[in-house]
């Protein structure tokens, strides 16, 4: 449905610059005028926020009410009535020209192609061998990347220069290639994560560490899979810095998207692994991909006083619950705790508890953005319990894990210490790697 | 950035995309010829390009803008980006800003039910039926 009446957008300095830059050049199309006003915009008291009327628009520096108005009114420009096909961007080349290591180093850098730490740099010779590490034809599009626009097409050819880029040996490229279906990695205004999990057979086959120091630079696949998935993000996104990439304080944890794998050989009896508790096989080789924000880590080792799964339901608790999302990783020697001492027989008993018992606050649980964003019209639709919610006193304690089955556990680790980490990751479905070698 | 798609169903004219100027098509520059083999030649390497040639987005004109805005009705959507509230007061005082200023301006705020990351039908046919004149979108950020 088209209106065809003058609209104009109002969007906060923080990002106007996007929505009228890289987002009309490759997403929208519609010169959009805007008004801005300065940032932040919520959490401000009402005042500040009623005060922006009779403020400046950041972008002319006009009085915003003035800046609203010639932005109704003002009559079109010729740029503003262009329409049609654009005309076409310079092809990115196969190869780049030549020249010398220092260069092409630099290159690489300056065109923010790399995590700034070393590559190999992606040679016919080395992609070629890298490629038969798959049956995939080099030109089979794997994905359409449209992350902040460009629609750019991710082919199995630009997975391998990633993949030797990141240092990836062949043998690593299908489990590179299950992980491209799940590309570009988090990117918001706010400083998302990953985590990627390995399991079945190919964990052992490829030397996956799942054992001591499984998160840890340890080990060779972890690391070089766990890595390809920022360059590939990066490239295929064309994700720069201050340009459609604006994560404020952007987070660590993107240097390897916490890859590992799940040491499923030390499960207690009755835990399923992740691939299998989501219906593969125990066989099939599985890549899983989750994505949040936070990850909290236990200190020291387990106490009788306090039982392990309480003090996972408590930090829990400060997590904004969006999509009633949760993955506990945790070694071995807690995971037998929970079986053996408090009873949890498999991995969606203790899911299941986790729901049940994690409260927070009705303000705690309103007081995040990302809530705010995506469950308010939920509650404004009249859906529960988000409706029911959103009427309750501040100090009200709701239970914001409705749904124990987004509340994932894997076990890692090598048995050292009663060690787990509670994150808000969302576990996506996870990819048969087998299908992509 | 889903509020583009509100905007986009808001602003975009067919019959100026049909009279207006169109880009012409330009060929694609040609992709260089280069050996194959280790990358290496006279101390200079040659490696495969990571990037990926982005498609630009399909120019949409916007639709011509109003005389004056006195005796006009004008919607302020709000997308409660980050949640209502803040876009709620900013347009309250736009309003009666606009009542001080332009006493002949209506103004109908409407919060869309899917957020940021949806438009909102509802909203869309309520502005078609009144013969709504503007709209404001926001706020984003």
């Amino acid at each position: 449905m088209q209106c065809k009446i003058p609209a104009i957008g109002i969007a906060s300095s923080n990002i106007v610059h996007y929505a009228t830059g890289y987002n009309f050049k490759y997403n929208n199309g519609m010169p959009i005028r805007y008004v801005s006003v300065p940032f932040p915009f919520t959490g401000q008291p009402r005042a500040v926020d009623v005060g922006y009327v009779t403020g400046k628009d950041m972008l002319t520096g006009q009085p915003l009410m003035t800046a609203v108005i010639n932005a109704l009114t003002s009559p079109l420009t010729a740029e503003e009535k262009i329409s049609g096909a654009p005309p076409e961007e310079a092809v990115e080349p196969r190869f780049l020209s030549p020249d010398s290591e220092d260069n092409l180093r630099r290159l690489f850098d300056d065109k923010e192609w790399t995590d700034f730490n070393s590559i190999i740099l992606p040679t016919e010779k080395r992609v070629t061998a890298m490629l038969k590490g798959t049956s995939h034809k080099p030109d089979e599009v794997i994905k359409t990347i449209n992350i902040t626009g460009g629609a750019r097409q991710l082919t199995v050819e630009k997975v391998a220069i990633n993949a030797v880029m990141a240092g990836a040996s062949p043998e690593h490229f299908p489990v590179i290639l299950a992980l491209a279906t799940q590309a570009p990695f988090g990117n918001s205004t706010s400083s998302m994560a990953n985590m990627v999990v390995v399991s079945g057979p190919i964990r052992n086959r490829l030397k996956f560490n799942c054992g001591t120091n499984a998160m840890g630079p340890y080990n060779r696949s972890n690391a070089v899979v766990g890595r390809a998935f920022t360059l590939m993000s990066k490239t295929a996104g064309d994700l720069r810095n201050d340009v459609n990439a604006w994560e404020t304080l952007g987070n660590t944890m993107q240097y390897n998207n916490m890859c590992y794998g799940e040491n499923e050989e030390a499960l207690p009896e009755g835990w399923d692994p992740l691939h299998v508790e989501m219906g593969f096989k125990p066989t099939d080789s599985v890549l899983t991909v989750g994505t949040g924000w936070s990850s909290i880590a236990s200190v020291g080792a387990s106490q009788s006083i306090y039982p392990t799964h309480f003090l996972m339901r408590d930090y829990m608790s400060s997590f904004c619950a969006s999509g009633s999302a949760a993955t506990i990783v945790m070694d071995p020697t807690v995971a037998g705790l929970l079986k053996d001492v408090h009873g949890f027989k498999t991995k969606a008993q203790l899911s299941e508890w986790f729901s049940r018992n994690v409260t927070k606050t009705n303000a705690s649980y309103w007081g995040n953005g990302v809530i705010q964003s995506t469950a308010v019209p939920f509650a404004l639709q009249g859906l529960e319990p988000y409706a029911s919610w959103r009427k309750l006193p501040d100090d009200a304690l709701i239970k914001p894990f409705t749904n124990p089955k987004a509340i994932h556990v894997v076990v890692a680790g090598g048995k050292v210490q009663t060690m787990w980490f509670v994150t808000d990751f969302g576990i996506r479905r996870g990819v048969l790697i087998d299908d992509w070698a | 950035m889903d509020r583009r798609k509100m905007l986009a169903l808001l602003g975009m004219s067919p019959a100026l995309a049909a009279g207006s100027p169109a880009y012409a098509r330009t060929a694609p520059k040609a992709v260089p010829e280069v050996p194959s083999g280790d990358g290496t030649s006279e101390g200079l390497i040659t490696v495969m390009n990571p990037a990926i040639a982005g498609k630009l987005a399909t120019r949409v004109p916007l639709v011509p803008p109003l005389d004056t805005l006195q005796g006009k009705t004008i919607y302020m959507i709000n997308l409660s980006w980050e949640g209502p509230d803040a876009a709620n007061y900013f347009y309250g005082a736009m309003t009666e800003w606009l009542d001080k200023h332009y006493s002949g301006v209506k103004t109908v705020v409407k919060v869309t039910a899917e957020g940021m990351f949806g438009s909102d039908p509802s909203i869309l046919k309520e502005i078609t039926a009144s013969k709504a004149d503007a709209a404001i979108v926001g706020v984003a950020g």
